[in-house]
């Protein structure tokens, strides 16, 4: 692996990052694959997603659904709009996964402004990528919080 | 403080159909109800599955503020017992679940204790010598919770000596604690993939009255049931078909009629439940697999028997709540005025194919996952009705729905689905608890 490789890699998590925090679900859900999933453990090194609960274990439906109900007019609690800020750091190739997926694993802190409160939320991401012809498409994203088997309020954002 | 208000007083906070918005407000009835209700009542602390060898234990606390710890002893026995070293009180157990090797070790000076809660030994004894000190007497044990009891694996204790053996206390409620378990092929449940916390920043009866308050989903979820519909219809039919979901979260949105006819069930004690002969979890697919292992171990008409008692939401006041058709639980544990915790616990029916639990999973993460499609929604209004109810506008919040007409048979009251039949059901308990009507 390359800076220039590392430095692209970089770069479009950066843009998912911003995607999310726009928030602009339409474009961030094309950056994952038909296949993709978006993962978030509900305890330290989950071993998998359906034999244990989760907090969100999301396809391509199932971000849509989200989607359309985070937007829906009747959504009361989205009303007033959630705001968030995404910083990454510590981004680093980790190598493949058995499909040849690269796998990146980066740090982030979320603040997220809702209803008159400002909240923190903190982990690890695991990202498996593709290299399309476009640039890359995210396989499978793994949001682990330092707190997953905390008592967490209502989360109605993607982090 | 709390001993300010008189009985009469708290009565008159509680009417047939109406009651006063200082029950949700007022931190010195919070402290009361502590004491009265949760004081009194069997409180659900865990599911014997959830210890399953010698020492192993679940911490939890059995009021908003008194700890408790439920352990297996060497002998099998299952104990709930206080969380407070016999000497100065610290706490034996920080984490929520683990195991005791051994004996209880307090971090503190080091007494330990024997699963049971017997106090095992003391460093450097001899201090006590000739001093009056009989380390023999209980009063240094660990104390057990006045009582427990255990139906089916569910366990519950009361910090009350006097109240009724638990059996009686679950009244005819207990045909939902036994369709659960009748739902395993081998008649036993377990917990299994573990629990999601979820923190409401409201008063705790809120979830309770939200239970079986049929006027609500098709309002506060009609968002996510759109959004599910119209974009599982959208696919094709091949895709739409293999989609959960389309069975999980579009009941939500059933009809007034619908709900109305499922009718509510209400007992002694506030125990309540919506269904019984349908209910929005009426119509999931029963797996082949899991319908031929029903059928083995029940044979098919006893099989039918139990598939046709489908609840929505059984509530066993205060702390239990249970899904029958789904397998999960969801435990209430307050903390504050304005502030609870629900855990969501999933099981795992002893006997049946995996894939049953991954549904079970599934829908506590879609429902009661606090990034879930629906609970945030409920909590949403909770909240709404915490803050809008500080307005000096009216002191009181009504429930006339189908008043009067709710229909009582000897061990019962049945009434309309959409009725407030549950309200009337519950808060006739809080009352008795709250005023000492209950005999404890
Ligand atoms: S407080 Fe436990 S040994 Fe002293
Ligand atoms: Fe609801």
């Amino acid at each position: 692996m390359t800076d220039l490789d590392i430095k692209a890699i970089e770069q479009f998590l950066y843009r998912e990052a911003s995607l999310l925090d726009q928030p602009d679900l339409d474009a961030w859900m094309q950056l994952f694959t038909e296949d993709g999933t978006y993962w978030m453990p509900a305890m330290e090194n989950q071993p998998d997603p359906l034999n244990h609960i989760s907090h969100i274990y999301d396809d391509r439906v199932m971000m849509e659904i989200r989607r359309r109900n985070f937007v829906h007019p009747r959504a009361a609690s989205k009303e007033p709009a959630i705001r968030c800020s995404h910083l990454l750091g510590n981004i680093q190739a980790q190598g493949n996964t058995a499909d040849g997926d690269l796998i990146v694993t980066s740090n982030f802190h979320v603040i997220l402004w809702y209803r008159e409160e400002q909240r923190c939320y903190a982990g690890t991401c695991e990202h498996h990528l593709v290299t399309a012809p476009s640039g890359f498409l995210i396989r499978h994203k793994r949001v682990n919080l330092i707190n997953p088997d905390a008592a967490h309020k209502s989360l109605i954002i993607y982090l | 403080m709390k001993n300010t208000i008189s009985n009469e007083e708290l009565a008159g906070l509680v009417e047939p159909a109406r009651l006063h918005k200082r029950l949700y407000l007022d931190p010195d009835i919070f402290e009361l109800e502590m004491e009265r209700i949760w004081g009194q009542a069997w409180i659900f602390i865990g599911h014997e599955s959830q210890v399953p060898a010698t020492g192993d234990f679940f911490s939890t606390n059995i009021t908003h503020k008194i700890p408790v710890v439920m352990i297996r002893d060497k002998e099998g026995q299952v104990h709930v017992l206080h969380n407070r070293c016999g000497h100065k009180g610290a706490k034996l157990v920080e984490s929520r679940d683990g195991n005791v090797r051994g004996a209880f070790r307090c971090p503190y000076h080091g007494w330990s204790f024997r699963h049971d809660g017997t106090l095992l030994k003391i460093p450097n004894e001899k201090g006590y010598e000739g001093t009056g000190f009989d380390p023999s007497d209980s009063c240094n044990n660990m104390q057990p919770v006045a009582q427990v009891e255990s139906y089916r694996g569910f366990v519950f204790a009361t910090l009350s000596s006097t109240a009724p053996d638990l059996k009686t206390w679950l009244g005819g409620a207990v045909d939902c604690l036994d369709n659960l378990c009748d739902r395993a092929p081998e008649g036993e449940v377990e917990v299994a993939g573990g629990v999601l916390r979820y923190e409401h920043e409201c008063n705790w009866k809120f979830i309770l009255e939200n239970l079986n308050d049929t006027m609500h989903p098709m309002v506060v979820h009609q968002s996510v049931v759109q959004a599910a519909e119209d974009y599982i219809a959208s696919l094709p039919a091949s895709a739409a078909k293999q989609r959960s979901e389309a069975e999980i979260i579009p009941p939500f949105g059933s009809s007034y009629e619908k709900f109305e006819d499922s009718g509510i069930t209400g007992f002694p004690y506030g125990h309540h439940y919506d269904g019984g002969k349908t209910s929005i979890h009426a119509d999931y697919t029963v797996l082949p697999a899991y319908h031929e292992a029903m059928v083995k171990a029940y044979g098919e008409e006893r099989t039918r028997e139990i598939y046709s008692f489908n609840t929505h939401n059984t509530l066993y006041y205060p702390s239990l709540t249970i899904k029958t058709a789904v397998q999960n639980i969801r435990v209430v544990r307050p903390i504050a005025v304005d502030r609870f915790v629900v855990e969501t616990w999933s099981f795992r029916l002893k006997g049946a194919p995996e894939e049953m639990l991954q549904r079970t999973l599934l829908y506590s993460r879609l429902i009661n996952s606090s990034a879930g499609m629906v609970g945030p929604d409920d909590l949403e209004v909770y909240r709404r009705a915490q803050e809008g109810l500080q307005s000096s506008a009216s002191d009181w919040v009504e429930f006339h729905r189908q008043y009067g007409r709710d229909q009582q048979l000897p061990d019962r009251v049945i009434g309309g689905g959409t009725s407030d039949l549950d309200m009337r059901t519950q808060y006739k308990a809080w009352r008795e608890y709250m005023t000492g009507e209950i005999a404890q």
